[in-house]
């Protein structure tokens, strides 16, 4: 292990403003900053988001040059927070969007699809997309280092993509996690720092340390720029429907980011050009009942919501307070969408469900929101005939210890033909 | 002296109470609001906790014993 080291490094020379990035905007007061590695606003500590020159982006951009654009969510540049050309993370995104024709006969949804991104590269879950935006973004603004607290997918992602940018990585861990989860990231020669407290102490000594240490800490100083990288989701949803905004949407809740960045990309294709508005669009949430903050929040109708203890089999989604939760619960509101919540056995039925259809593997998380999608689709909050989207964001090969004694047995036979027809019975 | 940055949750049972002049008086900090919400169900702060670490820390731990939900300014960092 070397000593936490970074460079910040000046922009080059009429790069410190790039054209399409206005500057950092506080959600909150509106006041605006310069594109530093800053997340909140130093007058009322509200979270700061890109602003963008969407005149300029207007100029550059269109449905042509975006199909002229690599396969990856790179075709996008002009609506993402880098000032020059990416050089990390180039195969992230393009995710296949499937029409989900089975598992859209089992739910009486007849214009159903699947975003899957268990197939995102390089590490087969959504957050390949916002990690490679916040490397890209973490070496434009000089810095060596790379940092995360995660206990799956977001390390797996930024210790991918630091190891493929020669970056210095630190994962900061429960000192609990299971030794699986552990190894996934070893592979890619991070130092893992094992923090010996619960999850609360690990927040708390790596806020300290996002303030201590000159470190591309992926959600804390990088934060407004990595969150800026799940709009992709929308953007390509968008294009793959043929330019189009669907009616519904159904999206996992963790930190809210990824709910209001889908709503966010849709607003800007419609603010260019490059679709038509549809004002018509609900954004719904899908959360595990066992750390479902903004479930409870909106089930009460309340616009507030009170942090929880998560005990949830859908790891990826336990976060107890979560970040963007209130504005996750805006977006839902105004766009008269739902949240519903899944419980533990209800995430693995959904699992099963999305397998059995479609032949996807997801992870827990997948699982949480083919559920709740099942939920709205009972209730009637989806019509059949609505042209839906759910967001399928990890892949099962992640979260194997889940299914643990849910599945059927392999049907064991001896190794002869009589035993096979006698026990398999095949038709 | 240090400066940390929080976010407070208050549960309805103590919405009501003066925590944060308790908090002040109790121990050598100096809390400095900068954005909330309060209502008679339920309540948020987020503040800015200026003092020697230590001091800071015992803060927390004795807020956390009264109930007190706190985070950092993020809230979840630790994501999955």
């Amino acid at each position: 292990m070397s000593n936490p080291s970074a460079s910040p490094r000046p922009f080059p020379e009429g790069q410190k403003f790039p054209s399409l990035m206005r500057g950092l905007k506080c959600r909150e007061c509106g006041r605006i900053y310069d594109l530093d590695p800053v997340h909140v606003c130093d007058f009322c500590f509200g979270p700061l988001e890109v602003d963008y020159d969407y005149e300029a982006i207007g100029k550059v951009m269109s449905r042509a040059t975006v199909a002229q654009g690599p396969n990856s969510l790179w075709r996008y540049k002009h609506l993402l927070p880098i000032a020059g050309e990416p050089t990390i993370g180039l195969h992230a995104g393009m995710t296949p969007l499937i029409r989900a024709e089975r598992l859209g006969e089992v739910l009486g949804l007849k214009n159903l699809f699947i975003k899957n991104d268990t197939v995102n590269h390089p590490t087969l879950s959504f957050k390949d997309r916002v990690v490679s935006v916040a490397i890209n973004r973490a070496r434009e603004l000089g810095f060596r280092t790379v940092a995360c607290a995660s206990t799956g997918n977001l390390a797996n992602s930024v210790s991918a993509h630091a190891a493929s940018a020669g970056m210095e990585c630190y994962v900061f861990i429960p000192h609990d996690l299971e030794a699986g989860k552990v190894l996934g990231n070893l592979i890619y020669r991070p130092t893992v720092v094992s923090v010996r407290g619960n999850y609360d102490d690990v927040n708390r000594l790596c806020s300290e340390i996002g303030g201590e240490y000159p470190w591309a800490f992926v959600n804390i100083n990088i934060r407004p720029y990595y969150a800026e990288g799940s709009k992709t989701m929308a953007f390509e949803t968008a294009e793959q429907l043929g330019w189009k905004i669907p009616d519904q949407v159904v999206v996992p809740i963790a930190s809210g980011s990824l709910l209001t960045k889908i709503w966010k990309g849709f607003q800007e294709f419609a603010q260019l050009g490059l679709v038509e508005s549809h004002p018509g669009l609900r954004v719904n949430g899908a959360q595990a009942q066992g750390c479902s903050p903004v479930y409870q929040a909106f089930a009460a109708g309340r616009t507030q919501f009170v942090p929880v203890k998560p005990k949830t089999i859908a790891k990826s989604l336990a976060i107890g307070n979560p970040a963007d939760g209130y504005y996750a619960l805006d977006v839902i509101g105004k766009s008269r969408g739902q949240v519903e919540a899944a419980s533990d056995p209800e995430i693995v039925a959904g699992m099963v469900l999305l397998a059995e259809t479609e032949g996807i593997f997801a992870e827990t998380a997948g699982g949480v929101t083919v559920a709740c999608l099942k939920k709205l689709a009972e209730k009637g909050a989806i019509r059949p005939d609505e042209l839906t989207v759910a967001y399928i964001t990890g892949n099962g090969l992640k979260t194997m210890e889940a299914l643990t004694g849910y599945l059927p047995e392999p049907v064991g036979i001896d190794p002869t033909l009589a035993s096979f027809q006698k026990i398999v019975k095949p038709s | 002296m240090t400066k940390l940055r929080f976010h407070m949750t208050f549960p309805e049972e103590r919405v009501k109470e003066p925590i944060l002049y308790e908090i002040s008086q109790k121990f050598r900090v100096v809390p400095n609001i900068r954005r909330a919400d309060v209502s008679d169900r339920s309540g948020w702060v987020e503040l800015e906790l200026e003092g020697e670490l230590p001091e800071i820390e015992r803060t927390v731990q004795y807020l956390r014993q009264r109930g007190i939900h706190v985070d950092p300014l993020e809230k979840t960092i630790l994501e999955g």
